[in-house]
């Protein structure tokens, strides 16, 4: 029942969902769609995990007074204002809409622009021309760098009197060429993997998603 | 009421930018109280956009109208309350159920569409420069792209082959494998690198030309 | 001295950082932009689709990557709505909703374009590859109503938009995997055109789509919209980025060059 049923779920959905893919018979597409719609209808439940967990994580932070403790009362005040004015007045509510863009859109932004400074940093500590492996890696991102940025061709342009927009066209050459096929080597690897692991799921040899216990 | 928003957006700005000095109280308050409001956003939109359509609408059909295709809609919204069974550790392993039926759907429709979009047609690509290059469509700058290609990925998927060791002839061709993979990381850490700076430009732009820049603007001498 | 620069704090660092993209921000310094092939490829397929197409928008981003994404969205929204495309905006995750709705109606403001004739937005729906996937049979099957709650059957637009058939193109605004999704789901099964606007991030990894065709186009971060600005001939805040991004690379490669002199010297002298 608490791992026999789930697995027999799992088996049949997964089973039925690819068969359908092959069958374009009237009878195989409409239960496609019906199936379709009741992942649909299932999705938006899986908030309330989300949710427990977060509202769990920092409850146990409050509880056992850990380090920083008293910052988890703001979580819940932030989630508390945002709840309160979006759930009766709708997502477009102007208070609400006002609260996404001056406090939730300015963080999100800052905290990862912070990065910017931090890959400088790392750039000089630690990007070395150690090895052959490493000086191609730091030759590819030196010329995608400056092909990228329209500087790059400005000063090509202006000092060098042959071969008009090479730092650009190097770039594109790169992505087109060695980083393609790299790419496409990782590709195919991880698609094989993604195939051979939903098998393994819908035959019930992979179990990790049911978690532990009974 | 513009301004203010300005205000506190550029105050929170500043809060989180203090980290760069070190962890301090002002980017504690704005790290827990973003991650709050975030997830209040998510929660909304969730019952808004997700719920209210998805599981109270067809619900409330289903009641109302009373026709078999609608209350065959009851069972989804059943299992997806099995999702609330979290909240009880007791009875936690219910969330089980819809876990495996989402899990398996998602499991059927990967393996014939990833097969056909990530490998027969990635192989097809790799391949069909070469028709191209015996019809005689293809010049020797693209010949000699083709040939690179198929070099790059057969030496990249030879990296990644660990059934065998990696010595000889395999070892060799790996090797070939680790330059391809490393002009691969290296230019997106080109692209990470404009990426990361950009979002730091736009943050720039706000606090020099929004807030600043309006700020002046705004006072009467 | 050497070993002294070669640890320097890494504050200092920051703070030149910092400056390099408060400076050229107030000098409002502006380079030549040169079009990738990539980008170019979007823009051609948008100018030569007829007058009665349709271009479906998925707003897949979020806040943290808006400065790369939402100069795309403005620049690709005024080149439909110049055109008299009709556009569908939509997201597949919760932060794109308000994003969307706000770039999409600022757009249609500047251009004349009029909601429901010109352009619907359906905002957010959970579930991502079965949005995708429903949206094969009825888009209305998965929006019964736009995001302010309208429903779709008393759109104008929508009488004619029934699934992918009568979309003409999906752009796909990412920061996340949903290229794949597209691609993959999409692309293979209902054989939608798809094009994607991407963070710099991401642009490595979907260069094979672009080989074989799954994809007709793809804008790489700040600098696609910088690309997509110049061929529309209306530069906005891609252009002025992608001045300012100058700088900011030239100093980074300058400290990873430096960085590496020092490093060689302090090796011979160890030898």
């Amino acid at each position: 029942m608490r791992r026999q049923v789930p697995l027999a779920l799992c088996f049949i959905f997964g089973l039925v969902m690819m068969l359908a893919e092959f069958s374009p018979h009237p009878v195989s597409q409409g239960i496609r769609k019906e199936i379709i719609d009741w992942s649909l209808i299932i999705w938006p439940f899986a908030l309330v995990l989300a949710v427990a967990s977060l509202v769990h994580t920092h409850w146990i932070r409050i509880r056992r007074r850990a380090e920083y403790w008293q910052y988890s009362y703001l979580v819940f005040i932030g989630m508390i204002v945002m709840v309160v004015i979006g759930i009766p007045f709708g997502k477009r509510h102007p208070a609400f809409v006002w609260m996404f863009e001056n406090v939730q859109v300015p963080m999100d932004a800052t905290m990862f622009s912070l990065l910017a400074f931090i890959i400088a940093s790392a750039a000089y500590r630690a990007f070395r021309a150690r090895t052959f492996e490493a000086s191609l890696l730091l030759a590819a991102a030196l010329i995608v760098m400056i092909g990228n940025v329209p500087v790059g061709d400005f000063i090509w342009n202006k000092l060098i009197p042959f071969g008009d927009d090479l730092p650009s066209t190097a770039r594109q050459w790169i992505l087109d060429n060695p980083n393609l096929s790299s790419r496409r080597g990782i590709i195919l690897g991880i698609s094989l993997g993604v195939i051979s692991q939903s098998i393994r799921i819908i035959l019930g040899i992979e179990r990790s998603y049911l978690g532990g216990g009974d | 009421m513009e301004l203010f928003g300005v205000w506190v957006a550029a105050f929170l700005t500043l809060c989180i930018y203090s980290f760069l000095y070190r962890d301090n109280p002002f980017y504690r308050f704005a790290e827990h109280l973003f991650l709050g409001v975030s997830v209040g956003y998510g929660i909304v939109l969730s019952i808004h956009d997700g719920l209210i359509p998805f599981a109270w609408n067809p619900f409330w059909k289903a009641v109302t109208e009373r026709e078999p295709a609608g209350l065959l809609k009851l069972i989804p919204i059943a299992i997806g309350l099995m999702f609330f069974a979290r909240l009880v550790p007791k009875h936690a392993w219910i969330i089980r159920y819809p876990f495996a039926i989402l899990i398996g759907v998602g499991s059927g429709l990967a393996i014939p569409n990833v097969m056909d979009a990530s490998i027969f047609r990635q192989l097809h690509g790799t391949l069909v420069p070469f028709a191209q290059i015996y019809a005689g469509k293809l010049g020797p700058f693209e010949i000699f792209g083709a040939i690179l290609m198929f070099i790059g990925v057969i030496a990249t998927l030879t990296y990644f082959f660990f059934s065998v060791e990696h010595r000889g002839v395999v070892g060799g061709i790996s090797k070939v494998g680790i330059v391809f993979l490393m002009v691969g990381f290296g230019s997106a850490f080109g692209n990470t690198v404009m990426g990361r700076v950009s979002l730091l430009i736009q943050r720039v732009d706000f606090l020099v030309n929004d807030w600043i820049g309006n700020t002046i603007q705004s006072l009467p001498f | 001295m050497l070993e002294r620069l070669m640890n320097i704090d890494r504050r200092i660092i920051f703070i030149l950082v910092a400056l390099a993209v408060i400076i050229p921000t107030f000098l409002k310094v502006s380079f030549p932009i040169t079009v990738s092939e990539p980008t170019r490829q979007i823009y051609t397929h948008i100018d030569e689709l007829p007058p009665d197409a349709t271009v479906l928008m998925a707003f897949n981003y979020g806040p943290s990557s808006l400065a790369e994404l939402e100069p795309m969205a403005a620049a690709v929204l005024r080149h439909c709505f110049k055109r008299g495309l009709r556009v569908i905006g939509l997201t597949l995750f919760p932060d794109g909703a308000t994003l969307g709705d706000e770039v999409i109606k600022d757009i249609a403001e500047e251009t004349g374009a009029v909601n429901g004739e010109d352009y619907v937005y359906l905002g957010y729906r959970p579930g991502r590859i079965q949005v995708l996937l429903g949206m094969g049979s009825s888009i209305e099957s998965v929006f019964e109503s736009d995001y302010a709650d309208k429903p779709l059957r008393e759109i104008p637009m929508m009488n004619a938009i029934k699934n992918y058939d009568h979309i003409d193109l999906v752009l796909d605004l990412a920061s996340s995997s949903s290229p794949a999704w597209w691609i993959t789901y999409t692309n293979t099964r209902y054989n939608q055109q798809i094009a994607a606007g991407v963070t710099g991030v991401m642009v490595s990894e979907l260069y094979p789509y672009l080989q074989t065709k799954q994809l007709v186009g793809l804008m790489p971060g700040l600098l696609g919209a910088a690309e997509y600005e110049k061929l529309i001939n209306a530069p906005e805040k891609g252009t002025a980025g992608m001045s300012v991004q100058s700088f900011v690379h030239l100093l980074i490669v300058a400290l990873v060059i430096f960085g590496n002199i020092a490093f060689f010297i302090r090796r011979r002298k160890e030898q």
